[in-house]
């Protein structure tokens, strides 16, 4: 009976255990050294990475709620992956701080959350996975503890998170209603349309939207990334988005299936005014962490365009996009947490210059943006064209069209930065900064996971071929 | 009947609730005085301003008191289905608990239970 259980909830499971390890340091040392449990915990979340690979059955666990299959795994896999590069990053900052056995606790719970969420076979079990996930992120962006702004992103995380969870749990209850069930499985059997069940999906549609950030519930982003800490943000940008949009497309195309034709409109209009929004509201940004605030804004305007295509390419296409997205993001948002961490600088001006002292940093950022923009040779292209690949397999030729133009206007912004670190010269550039071991392994694997990943054409077959669509 | 029974009920209700604000506007008369910012018969008048400093261990008081009324309110329907399920019920529990007075151990060593 435990290896029926134990088995497809390994990994859930894995991240408890490292929770409780560190709980039970917390608890029960007097004494520790916080270099040493930073290195003990990385190196758990590798084993954590690793375990993920072992083979896995299908399973559906405690009658309907909880289902995994190969597709889910290989999807928390790349979560597992984008929480050990970001632990990775968080080195520099947390060696100087007085809780980092508690920012871990927290992040691992936020993960614990969303396995579940993703794995989540029942409407119940996604709302829980979601606010486990949804609650320690708070405290985790209020983690700079000094620091005011920190509290103020903090707030408005919960002020809006508590908002979206209302939308959401409101659509959900009249979702029942016009149901009579909550499980993924029975509700597709009883949607035909009706204009109350529309509402009840227009509310989820919005909760959804609050958490990754689609226009019109987009305006917490900003705030909250350039308040938390940048370690914080990076998770936020990616894994947490990444996990909704995970759960967003299957809850789409299995259990919302007989609304396509609606949602399909839908996303259109939305993808169209986030792209364009966080586009136009990125151009003038000067402090980094905003800028690439509204970029992510932006890369969810692509990734929904994805979605609309509504077929096999479409999963496939916003899985990779995310895989790819983890390593340029995290690569971006690794150089800001270094040079933040060590000097308390964010702005693009302060940037001016850095490549004649630190030429690896300047390396670094600069694949990570040509590939978060989309430039050719790095992973970012190939992610950008098969989202619009599959956008376009509808035939919305017009809407792809704005979609290749807001490309070129992000092209701008991302290249105003790199040009400020290769052109441009300040009176006091930021001098020569050592960069430790960790975060050398974590820019090791962002680059490599950007300049290989599009080369390698089998992640996106392997990904195709398990996808769905319709 | 369709969606746009939909937009009527949604235009219905904003008509309501912003008429009845604006006819609030319109009709009433309104005076300030001092005797009208008091409480009415329910409660004390207020002395002070309410914007001073107060600790914030009444809040560590009350999340600690959460743990343990969770625990409370988890075990009644537990202990109503244990001699049904057996076994896999009390381990079950014990993890539950555990994980709860893990919590509570962490309270303590930071000091959240000490009045200051």
């Amino acid at each position: 009976m435990w290896t029926g259980i134990m088995v497809p909830l390994r990994q859930e499971l894995m991240v408890t255990l490292i929770l409780f390890l560190l709980l039970f340091i917390k608890v029960g040392a007097s004494e520790y050294r916080t270099g040493t449990i930073l290195r003990l915990v990385n190196i758990l979340l590798l084993a954590n990475l690793v375990l993920g690979f072992f083979p896995c059955p299908d399973a559906t666990l405690f009658n309907g709620m909880f289902h995994t299959g190969r597709l889910i795994v290989l999807e928390k896999n790349i979560l597992n992956l984008g929480t050990l590069i970001v632990s990775l990053l968080a080195y520099d900052w947390l060696k100087e701080h007085r809780q980092a056995l508690e920012f871990y606790m927290l992040l691992l719970a936020t993960l614990t959350g969303f396995f579940f969420m993703i794995s989540s076979g029942n409407l119940l079990m996604f709302y829980l996975g979601l606010e486990l996930s949804t609650i320690p992120l708070t405290a985790l962006s209020g983690f700079d503890l000094e620091k005011k702004q920190s509290s103020e992103a903090a707030l408005k995380f919960i002020i809006s998170s508590a908002f979206s969870s209302a939308l959401l749990l409101f659509g959900i209850s009249l979702l029942y209603g016009a149901t009579g069930s909550l499980g993924f499985d029975a509700i597709p059997r009883r949607l035909d349309g009706s204009a109350f069940q529309l509402f009840a999906f227009i509310l989820l549609l919005s909760g959804f939207a609050f958490k990754i950030s689609v226009v019109p519930f987009h305006l917490w982003t900003a705030d909250v990334y350039e308040g938390s800490p940048v370690a914080v943000t990076a998770y936020l940008s990616v894994i947490s988005k990444g996990a909704v949009f995970f759960i967003f497309i299957q809850a789409l195309y299995t259990v919302f299936r007989p609304l396509a034709g609606n949602w399909n409109r839908m996303l259109i209009l939305l993808s169209v005014l986030t792209m364009l929004t966080g586009n136009l509201f990125a151009l003038r940004q000067n402090n980094l962490k905003r800028l690439l605030a509204f970029s992510s804004i932006t890369q969810s305007g692509f990734i929904l365009a994805g979605i609309t295509g509504s077929s096999r390419a479409g999963d496939a296409s916003v899985i990779y996009f995310i895989l790819i997205y983890i390593f340029s993001n995290l690569g971006a948002f690794g150089v800001v947490s270094l040079i933040s961490a060590q000097t308390g600088r964010e702005n693009i001006d302060d940037y001016k210059g850095l490549y004649a002292a630190n030429p690896l940093l300047s390396w670094v950022m600069a694949i990570s943006l040509f590939s978060l923009a989309g430039i050719p040779p790095t992973a970012g292209f190939f992610g950008k064209f098969f989202l619009l690949m599959a956008g376009a397999g509808r035939g919305n030729y017009v809407f792809i069209g704005i979609a290749a133009l807001n490309m070129v206007i992000a092209l701008y912004y991302y290249l105003r930065v790199i040009k400020a670190i290769f052109m441009d010269s300040q009176p006091q550039p930021i001098g020569k900064l050592k960069i430790p071991l960790l975060p050398n392994i974590a820019f090791g694997l962002c680059v490599a996971g950007i300049l290989v990943t599009g080369v390698m054409g089998w992640v996106y077959d392997y990904i195709y071929s398990l996808s769905i669509g319709f | 009947m369709g969606s746009s029974s939909l937009i009527v009920l949604f235009f219905a209700g904003v008509a309501f609730a912003a008429g009845g604000i604006a006819a609030a506007r319109f009709f009433v008369k309104g005076t300030k005085n001092r005797q009208k910012g008091e409480a009415y018969e329910c409660g004390i008048p207020t002395s002070g301003t309410p914007w001073n400093q107060f600790s914030i261990g009444y809040y560590l008081y009350a999340l600690i008191f959460l743990i343990f009324d969770v625990e409370l309110v988890f075990m009644y329907p537990w202990a109503v289905a244990v001699r049904r399920i057996g076994m896999p019920a009390l381990v079950e529990i014990v993890i539950f608990l555990f994980i709860l007075f893990m919590g509570f151990l962490y309270a303590h060593k930071k000091g959240a239970l000490k009045w200051m």
